[in-house]
């Protein structure tokens, strides 16, 4: 019998009709909510508006941002603080996900692996200020359980705030970490258990090398999460975060120079340029992060 | 476990949201033909109710063509939120204005119709509409409200400690002292965690300090550029405010305000620097026994200064469909006799006409009454702030950490300085 080698789906032309067919609606999605707005809010970055007329200034704006000594200094302390948020986040969210996940997982909480798990990802579920309203009830010097002032103190705020952030998204990563363990075949456990396998060393040793590759995406993830932070913190601290701007980071950066704060006009175009600033910080970072380390980060073949 | 409904059901809710979001923006939405609906902008939705039930009926009932929404957004999104509607041309016929810079803003875009030769305005003095007005003096807004800070404190605990009301601030530092030395009460609800550090000028510096720096003396020297911040008034107001430090309660540095406002209407402090619109959250629900002292004097026998600061203002938005009814109510509102039933439903948000109104509320009186003899004057920041960096945001940095750590009052008064001459033209060198 003879293949019909004209098949509509066998032709290369039409296939990719298809194709370009199936992926539009979700291309022209991506253009009109991201692609655009990113691009609009670049361009909005090149003007300069008093009383409802623009100008064009080209970079001014971003020359006003890295030489005017306030504006660069916060910025610069702002970011500084956001990289310290990431790495208080991925130091303690990774390994207490990682001990989460291979709890809920092993054969002891067998029967209340369901129960577990919802309760941990509860947090996650809540609304923010709520989380950080009960979080600074917890821990008040007049009311909580500790007497020290830690939103108050420069040293000690930051950290705090991490924390509480982790607190409610630790579900996440243990989410990931749970799935990928789940995916593992059961035959290799048992072959592992047959070989006399200690349930650490089948941990270490089988589970734990074949889901490396969630760790990289988890830490790309908390990078973007953290990077665009903004909420706990502007909820908690206000939009000039103290003391002494220590807890400050890109995103309530932003948001003062971008809607204003206490009387601070929020001036649209530069607040427009501080977000393409952080927008290609967190772009390079990740593009850099793929092509450095994810592409290493090779799965196992099984 | 898996549900196929769920993520239908998620869409079409976010989508209803979204539709349902943008027909609530839609300007007025008008009853009959012959009835004018005015959108009202306000940022203060906790007072929707008095504004509803005692206040717009009683202008309603006499002006039977115009009905009045009150329309409020939170105070922290007012700003931002009235300024994207304004620019879209969907915000409110009657715009809440406030005082100051912010207020400047909006005029110099030309979204507020201007008020030269109302007659309504004839009822207030200059200092009360220069607050609203344009760079050049003219009118904007009709001025509603004003607020003041001084001292709260509790008469039964000063009764049981045998303690009598500061004048001076040596008394005051005794009276601190014996509460301290008491040891029952915590002698001052006040914080100064980072994210209220608005309590520590508003409530602390600009309503002790106009006692050291003479009020309008120092502050229109310092907008005009004659007196410096590094000034020796200005140190000793800061120095003085540093003073109460260790009679802050324990752990200031994360004390909020509702912290120290509830720990005062529980009864658990004696004195509370705060502002005149906390009379009903200090004495509402507890029925607690409260007086008012006024910001106490550096020697017996000086002038006392008390902060009266311009909060609230109404004005027209330029772009209204129906001026000629928002002025019949902005005209309304300008006389003594909204005035009155203003001040009565609100107590500690007083008028500004120059007709005294009468006070129901024991207390707000003892606070109207702190006016007597005093010189008033606003808080300081108006005109200074804006700029970068910016005045307010910079002193309340740096007075959160005077509060907090060893940072001295001359350090602070150097930042504050160092600040206003980085853009504040009569202040550079």
């Amino acid at each position: 019998m003879r293949v019909r080698t004209s098949n509509s789906i066998h032709n290369a032309a039409t296939k990719y009709r298809y194709l370009m067919l199936f992926t539009l609606p979700a291309l022209i999605f991506y253009v009109v909510f991201a692609v655009y707005p990113l691009f609009a809010t670049f361009v909005i970055s090149l003007f300069q508006t008093t009383n409802g007329d623009g100008s064009f200034i080209g970079l001014d704006n971003y020359v006003y941002l890295f030489t005017d000594p306030t504006q660069s200094g916060h910025f610069w302390h702002a970011l500084l603080n956001n990289l310290e948020f990431f790495a208080i986040h991925l130091i303690v969210q990774l390994p207490i996900g990682l001990l989460l996940a291979a709890l809920i997982t092993s054969d002891a909480v067998r029967r209340l692996t369901g129960f577990y798990r919802t309760i941990l990802f509860i947090p996650a579920t809540l609304s923010v200020v709520i989380v950080g309203f009960i979080w600074r009830m917890i821990i008040s010097p007049l009311w909580g359980i500790i007497g020290f002032p830690l939103l108050g103190t420069e040293a000690t705020a930051l950290p705090t705030l991490s924390l509480m952030s982790i607190w409610q998204w630790i579900g996440i990563p243990m989410i990931f970490l749970y799935t990928a363990l789940i995916a593992i075949p059961k035959d290799i456990l048992e072959a592992a258990r047959v070989d006399g396998a200690s349930g650490m060393r089948t941990f270490w040793a089988i589970k734990f090398p074949l889901i490396t590759p969630q760790f990289g995406l988890i830490t790309i993830l908390t990078f973007i999460w953290t990077m665009n932070g903004f909420d706990l913190i502007y909820s908690l601290m206000g939009g000039a975060p103290g003391p002494n701007y220590s807890t400050d980071i890109l995103g309530t950066f932003f948001f003062r120079t971008f809607f204003g704060f206490n009387n601070v006009v929020g001036d649209t175009d530069y607040g427009a340029a501080v977000a393409t600033v952080i927008f290609l910080f967190i772009l390079i970072s990740t593009a850099g992060y793929f092509f450095v380390l994810q592409r290493r980060l090779k799965p196992h073949e099984l | 476990m898996k549900s196929r409904i769920a993520p239908v059901a998620i869409t079409v809710a976010a989508v209803m949201m979204a539709l349902a979001g943008c027909s609530g923006g839609s300007g007025d939405s008008g009853g009959g033909s012959d009835q004018v609906t005015l959108q009202f902008e306000s940022w203060r939705p906790e007072d929707a109710a008095i504004w509803n039930s005692k206040i717009i009926p009683v202008f309603e009932k006499d002006n039977p063509g115009i009905k009045v929404q009150f329309a409020p957004t939170k105070a922290t999104e007012y700003d931002a939120a009235l300024k994207t509607r304004l620019q879209g041309g969907t915000a409110g016929d009657l715009i809440t204005c406030r005082s100051g810079a912010l207020n400047r803003e909006n005029i110099e875009a030309g979204f507020i119709e201007p008020l030269k030769g109302f007659t309504g305005l004839s009822n207030f003095d200059d200092l009360s509409l220069s607050y609203w007005a344009s760079t050049n003096g003219d009118p904007y807004c009709v001025p509603v409200a004003s607020v003041m800070a001084a001292f709260f404190y509790n008469k039964d605990i000063f009764t049981e400690l045998n303690l009598s009301v500061p004048k001076t601030n040596a008394e005051y530092m005794s009276v601190l002292q014996a509460i301290k030395s008491n040891g029952k009460y915590v002698p001052l609800a006040f914080g100064a965690t980072p994210g209220d550090a608005w309590v520590l000028a508003y409530m602390g510096l600009y309503s002790e300090g106009p006692n050291y720096w003479h009020g309008e003396e120092g502050r229109q020297g310092l907008i005009d550029g004659s007196k410096k911040f590094t000034d020796p008034e200005f140190v000793q107001a800061l120095a003085a405010l540093k003073s109460w430090t260790p009679f802050m309660p324990d752990g200031r540095a994360s004390v909020t305000y509702s912290d120290a406002t509830q720990l005062f209407a529980l009864g658990k402090a004696a004195i509370f620097p705060s502002g005149s619109w906390d009379i009903s959250a200090v004495t509402g629900s507890t029925g607690l026994d409260v007086g008012v002292f006024a910001p106490p004097l550096p020697k017996a026998g000086d002038q006392l200064y008390v902060q009266s600061h311009p909060d609230m203002g109404i004005g027209i938005n330029a772009a209204s469909q129906h001026k000629k009814e928002a002025q019949v109510f902005l005209n309304w509102v300008a006389s003594p006799a909204f005035q009155t039933i203003y001040a009565n439903a609100l107590p500690g948000f007083f008028g500004m006409g120059k007709e005294p109104a009468k006070l129901d509320n024991p207390l707000a009186q003892a606070w109207a009454d702190l006016k007597v003899g005093a010189e008033l004057t606003p808080r300081v920041e108006d005109i200074l702030s804006g700029g970068n960096p910016d005045f307010e945001t910079t002193i309340e940095n740096s007075l959160q950490l005077m509060m907090t750590t060893d940072k001295s009052p001359e350090a602070v008064a150097d930042e504050t300085q160092k600040g206003l001459e980085n853009w504040y033209k009569p202040q550079m060198k």
